[in-house]
């Protein structure tokens, strides 16, 4: 057993992890209930957090590999979030078990490629499974808030 | 169904409305988005142990022995337990099932498919249950399997020695006892007299063939069980917790009121959690052990759960010289696999509309349901009639390309009109297959030419209908819980699955109240709490519970009229609710329900209840004929229409353009009718082109998420259209009936029949994947 | 049984753990090594875990191209522009592997080291002739990518050795296109894939060369010359003649050998055609470092897939 520290959402907490124990299973003890199985084995993004910003399925990502490093689970999201509130302006979501995930893939997206449209948010999103079929009201909600991230930042631009 | 007339004429004049048609966010939108709402293992629980199940190697054998030593000295192993030794304290109520009573939670003496558990290991943590389970050592004698439906058809080897349907359906009795068969039910439809077909007419048959397939819901199956004293509560992912109940109660032969069963807002299910899934075997450990269990399984366990029946079906139609279907002949075999589940219910209820939503002077169906050595199948998202549809639309199709006529047009003509009587003898109501067929045309310009290239891409275009009937007879209760600030608090057991059942049945019990969105609180299924209610599935709750909460809410109006009436000093007649509260037309004196309620009670906080029932009554088909004149209370209407390319080097099908179109009698939330029927149909589209169970020897060979094929946004169709079709239904709540299911069903077809239409080849065997098309197109290349 | 985990934070240790250990396995990215672990597929007594060790996840110019540590992950070999400088198509095919969880995760020396028969970056690694660096206790040798896969799910790894890095010559001018076949759902694995590039060595002569992924038990490379003057069809006739005897694919859920010998030969036929179309008919030569910048685009779209 090896005493770590996780960085959950800003917050850190110690917890000693066996060396096959699963980030999945750390976060889940952990409250973080928004981090799902779906599939096992990294097929479906049900279990998806970002760690410093990359997304990774933590149902293969062993806990002890993450001692330090920074991890965002979707209910640690602001309250106000862009990517949240398009989700739900869009309807983006039927059962929801899901849809945390492609949430979080939709927040690394968009870090990095500010500009993405249908084609990069599908390119994106082509690990993550969604069985009630809620797929174009995903893409939606990721175009609009690319949109809102573009105006957000045309508007800081501008000359006061 | 039963009437009541006084709720029918009080709502006269008094409908403040509001809710109902409404775009109303759904509940808990922004939870689900931040995954804040707890399914069933999100629950924190009392300490459990874990329990994982070692399953059979074998298709079809005799249990000689079970070695557990090995298992109990792995470390953190509590017990293990065999069928043997719960058969011994629970005896043959150890067998269960909705319709056959032939599924043991473990199996007891012999194992009937690869993947079937054998023992239960119960450890301190799921690591030590899943290393003990590794080391179950179990001897076997194996005995001769069937893994195919038509030789299990034909005689031996047989899954089960005994048929032994559950008592508590009387129309199953004379398959009591019965030995030396697979097949474990029949439902024959006879409408017409055999003819000679008219000079002129045109035949046309098919043998087709639907895989089995599975649910594949994200959220994985979940049960937790634990004792008090004399009762068993158990929280399960589950569809239909007061079936659980009864179930639960009567395997551990104990009252129904000391079972509670707690359900939980499910991350999909799609037929997939229903009926007896893990709650038998976790009740059993529970209850024997006086312990704490918790069953949570991995994704390659879930496939072993149930299945969706794989189904061969042997088909033939008739037009005559004027085009109109004279006759129709389907012969249906679904292959249930080792345990019944509800086969037979589907066997029957898919059976009766095998024939298609057409005017057909002469029908005739067998339908079966046979036992083979593979995982049960079960109930899956369109109750067996997907896979009746993909005949009888692929046969229709040919049947009007075999006189030179447009597919649509010919389904246009023949197709059911309100007040036709179906082949199966119930009139249809409320079912605009005319509507549907024409939006779905519509939105693809069906009558405008199409762009058919020549090349290496072919375009096509192809329609298909369905027809299902919602199950008949059910049972839905509905209290309402009206506070005293205005807010609602509905008890049912309808359990939300995604398909909205919270956010429409909150808009229903709304609607007579004038309450704002938002103010409406669906408490979560809990047999301790909410009333009976007989599944949620088949696309009912809209229609059965939904009328249940209506009447409760139309209750309600008429106690705060009461008390409004006696408080104004004015009859009743004299009151009306409005959106601000009540008001006496006589004397313009107003209360809020606040103001209401608090002057009734005396008191803040305090709560109004009301209470309904509703139940839908039909009469037995005719054993001989299959025919009735009510076998259900309503129908399903739904078409697809596609418009796709084939990629002829590569067999892959680009689907352009997804019409799909439901008659929901009335929509109560248009927004997740739409998701309902896009999704159902994004699902369909899987099923039409690659998703299957593939079995070697009985055994599943793609049984996890690296294998088996499940849409990703990639699969989507570049342009989906989603279209209501509004046919109020007279005894709807606002006129409304269900639709989770209503675009899968006609879904394959269409795409088939796309395809057709794109290459010139029909395919009879789904899922249309790039190789069989690739065959094809080599086949016809050779012939030509 | 649970495989005992270390965690050197030297190259030196970890190697010495892979020489003394009984039946140690490398646990670097660690994807498919934790799938198989989970399936209860894969034994090893203890795991290698190298995130620790410090310079395996360099990327590098070299003088030649680049030098791809071996646990740079696979999001990285997609986006860095480094990659998209010296070898755009090792960049593109990176980008079409599973998804981008996977990687974000998944290393460039575990992916091959994995000895999947079907994956995409072995078909562009053998068309730019990369070189594997294995490290062992004894010392470091170096493999072409060409010599690399000898079996199927085998290596030419030894006992004892790890992948330390894989260098990639600078990607010579020419077309090059990547085309990867699914039988099924679109994200599923390829039942066919084929990495193409054509280049000059003299002026009027063409190399057309072929990775092909999925379609035999291992990962395989062959070359073709040709005429510059070839018409496309020319070229296209050339590889599939070319790539016919190596397809030998293995039958599964995916399709059987016919079908995946069907597929094997579009997808060399659209890669092949697309890289012959795409190459100038005054190539010559490998670019020098002041060429590469203006011939290839800064950044490779992913498109959907038809």
């Amino acid at each position: 057993m090896t005493p770590i520290d996780l960085v959950v959402n800003g917050e850190r907490r110690s917890v000693t992890v066996g060396d096959d124990d699963l980030l999945l299973d750390v976060l889940r003890g952990l409250g973080h209930t928004s981090v799902r199985e779906g599939c096992g084995v990294g097929a479906c993004g049900a279990c998806t957090v970002l760690a410093d910003g990359h997304s990774v399925s933590s149902c293969l990502a062993r806990a002890v590999r993450y001692d330090g490093v920074a991890l965002t689970t979707a209910d640690g999201l602001p309250a106000a979030d862009d990517v949240v509130e398009e989700f739900v302006a869009a309807r983006a979501m039927q059962c929801g078990y899901c849809i945390p995930g492609f949430v979080l893939m939709g927040h690394e997206l968009l870090a990095e490629n500010p500009d993405a449209g249908a084609a990069e948010i599908d390119a994106h999103l082509e690990g993550n499974i969604c069985r009630c079929g809620t797929y174009l009201e995903i893409r939606t909600a990721l175009e609009n808030a690319a949109r809102r991230r573009r105006e957000a930042t045309r508007t800081e631009k501008e000359p006061a | 169904m039963t009437v009541d007339p006084r709720s029918s004429v009080a709502t006269a004049g008094t409908e403040p409305g509001g809710a109902v048609g409404e775009r109303w966010t759904r509940v808990d939108a922004r939870a689900k988005v931040r995954g804040e709402l707890h399914h069933a293992a999100d629950e924190a629980l009392r300490p459990c142990l874990d329990v994982v199940v070692a399953r059979s190697t074998r298709p079809h054998a005799l249990i000689e022995s079970v070695d557990a030593a090995a298992a109990k000295a792995v470390d953190g192993v509590v017990d293990v337990v065999t069928g043997a030794d719960l058969h011994a304290l629970l005896g043959d109520a150890i067998f269960t099932g909705p319709a056959f009573a032939d599924q043991p939670c473990l199996a007891v003496g012999k194992v009937r498919y690869v993947g079937e558990p054998v023992a239960a290991v119960i450890a301190r943590g799921q690591a030590a249950a899943r290393a003990g389970a590794e080391e179950v050592a179990v001897g076997y004698r194996e005995l001769d399997p069937v893994h195919d439906v038509d030789a299990a058809v034909l005689g031996a080897p047989f899954v089960h020695d005994v048929l032994r349907p559950s008592i508590v359906f009387g129309d199953l009795a004379h398959l009591r006892d019965k030995r030396d068969t697979n097949v474990n039910y029949e439902y024959t439809l006879r409408h017409g007299e055999p003819a000679e077909p008219p000079p002129g007419s045109v035949t046309v048959s098919h043998e087709f063939w639907c895989p089995p397939t599975h649910h594949v819901p994200i959220e994985l199956p979940f049960t937790a069980a634990w004792r008090i004293g004399d009762r068993l509560e158990i929280l399960s992912a589950t569809q239909t917790p007061s079936y659980v109940r009864q179930s639960v109660a009567d395997l551990l032969g104990i009252p129904l009121g000391s079972v509670r069963v707690r359900s939980a807002p499910l991350g999909g299910s799609f037929g997939a959690k229903m009926y007896d899934r893990l709650e038998p075997l976790a009740a059993a450990l529970a209850w024997t052990r006086n312990t704490a269990v918790r069953l949570a399984v991995t994704r390659e366990e879930a496939f072993l759960l149930t299945t969706r029946h794989g189904c061969a079906v042997t088909g033939s139609m008739t037009a005559d010289a004027d085009g109109n279907i004279v006759a129709a002949d389907s012969d249906v075999r679904y292959d249930t696999g080792a345990y019944a589940d509800v086969g037979p219910r589907i066997t029957a209820k898919s059976g009766m509309v095998a024939s298609g939503p057409y005017r057909i002077a002469q029908a005739h169906v067998r339908s079966r349901c046979v036992y083979t050595n593979k995982p049960s199948a079960g109930p899956f998202r369109g109750f067996g009639v997907p896979q009746v549809t993909w005949s009888h639309e692929s046969l229709v199709d040919e049947l009007a390309r075999a006189r030179g006529e447009d597919p649509a047009a010919f389904r246009r003509r023949n197709l059911l009109r309100e007040g036709d009587v179906s082949v199966v003898g119930t009139p249809m109501h409320s079912a605009d297959f005319v509507g549907c067929l024409d939006a779905v045309t519509d939105a693809l310009d069906w009558d405008s030419p199409l762009h058919r290239p020549t090349g290496r891409y072919r375009r096509g275009r192809g329609v298909a209908v369905g027809i299902k009937a919602v199950l008949t007879p059910t049972i839905s209760n509905a209290v309402l819980q009206l506070n005293q600030d205005a807010s609602a608090t509905l008890m049912i057991s309808t359990v939300d699955m995604g398909q909205g059942s919270d956010t429409i049945m909150a808009q229903i019990a709304a609607e007579p109240l004038g309450l704002p969105e938002g103010s409406v609180r669906v408490v979560t299924a809990d047999t301790d709490v909410t009333p009976y209610d007989t599944i949620t599935a088949g696309s009912r709750s809209t229609y059965h519970t939904g009328n249940a909460v209506r009447r409760a809410a139309e209750a309600m109006r008429d106690k705060l009229v009461d008390i409004a009436a006696a408080r104004f000093g004015v009859p009743a007649t004299d009151v009306k609710l409005t959106g601000d509260g009540l008001v006496s037309t006589q004397t313009q004196e107003s209360a809020s329900i606040p103001e209401l309620l608090h002057g009734h009670f005396g008191a803040r906080g305090t709560t109004l209840t009301s209470e309904a029932e509703f139940r839908t009554t039909w009469q037995p088909y005719d054993k001989e004929t299959g025919r009735s004149p009510q076998v259900t209370e309503h129908w399903f209407a739904g078409a697809a229409a596609a418009q796709l390319t084939v990629d002829t080097m590569t067999g892959r099908v680009h689907v352009e353009h997804l019409a799909i179109a439901g008659d929901v009698g009335r929509a109560i939330n248009p927004a997740m009718v739409e998701q309902q029927l896009t999704g159902a149909a994004i699902m369909g589209v899987g099923h039409a082109l690659f998703d299957q169970i593939v079995f070697d020897e009985g055994q599943i060979v793609n049984g996890t998420l690296l294998d088996y094929q499940l849409p990703s946004i990639h699969d989507v169709p570049d342009k989906v259209t989603p279209i209501i079709v509004e046919n109020p239904h007279r005894t709807g709540p606002f006129g409304a009936k269900g639709v989770g299911e209503t675009t899968i069903i006609p879904l394959a077809p269409a795409i088939a029949n796309a395809v057709r239409d794109a290459i010139g080849i029909r395919l009879t065997r789904l899922p249309l994947t790039s190789e069989r098309i690739l065959d094809a197109l080599a086949a016809q290349e050779e012939q030509s | 049984m649970t495989a005992t985990l270390h965690r050197p934070r030297d190259l030196g240790t970890a190697l010495d753990l892979l020489a003394g250990l009984g039946d140690p396995m490398v646990f670097g990215g660690g994807t498919a090594v934790q799938i198989l672990l989970k399936q209860g597929v894969l034994f090893a007594s203890d795991l290698v875990d190298i995130a620790g060790v410090p310079g395996l996840a360099d990327l590098v110019a070299t003088p030649g191209g680049l030098r791809a540590g071996t646990m740079v992950t696979l999001r990285r070999m997609e986006t860095d522009p480094l990659v998209h400088d010296r070898a755009p198509l090792l960049a593109q095919v990176y980008g079409r592997v599973a998804n981008p969880r996977v990687r974000n995760t998944a290393s460039v020396g575990g992916n091959i080291a994995h000895g999947d028969y079907r994956l995409d970056p072995p078909t562009a690694l053998l068309v730019l002739d990369a070189r594997v660096e294995l490290s062992s206790a004894a010392g470091a040798r170096h493999v072409p990518i060409r010599e690399f896969f000898t079996g199927f799910q085998e290596t030419t790894v030894r006992s004892g050795e790890m992948v330390t890095a894989i260098d990639v010559p600078t990607q010579p001018l020419g077309g090059a296109a990547f085309t990867k076949l699914s039988s099924l759902a679109a994200n599923d694995w390829p039942v066919a894939s084929a990495a193409v590039l054509v280049t000059a060595a003299d002026v009027g002569d063409r190399e057309i060369r072929i990775g092909l992924g999925a379609l035999a038990p291992t990962p395989v490379y062959v070359a073709v010359a040709l005429p510059a003057t070839a018409s496309d069809d020319d070229a296209v006739d050339a590889a599939l003649a070319a790539v016919e005897p190596l397809i030998d694919p293995l039958p599964d859920v995916r399709g059987g050998v016919a079908h995946k010998r069907r597929l094997g030969r579009v997808a060399v036929a659209d890669a092949t055609r697309a890289a012959w179309h795409d190459t100038p008919h005054d190539l010559r030569g490998t670019p020098g470092e002041e060429a590469i910048d203006d011939r290839r685009p800064t950044f490779l779209r992913r498109h959907r897939r038809h």
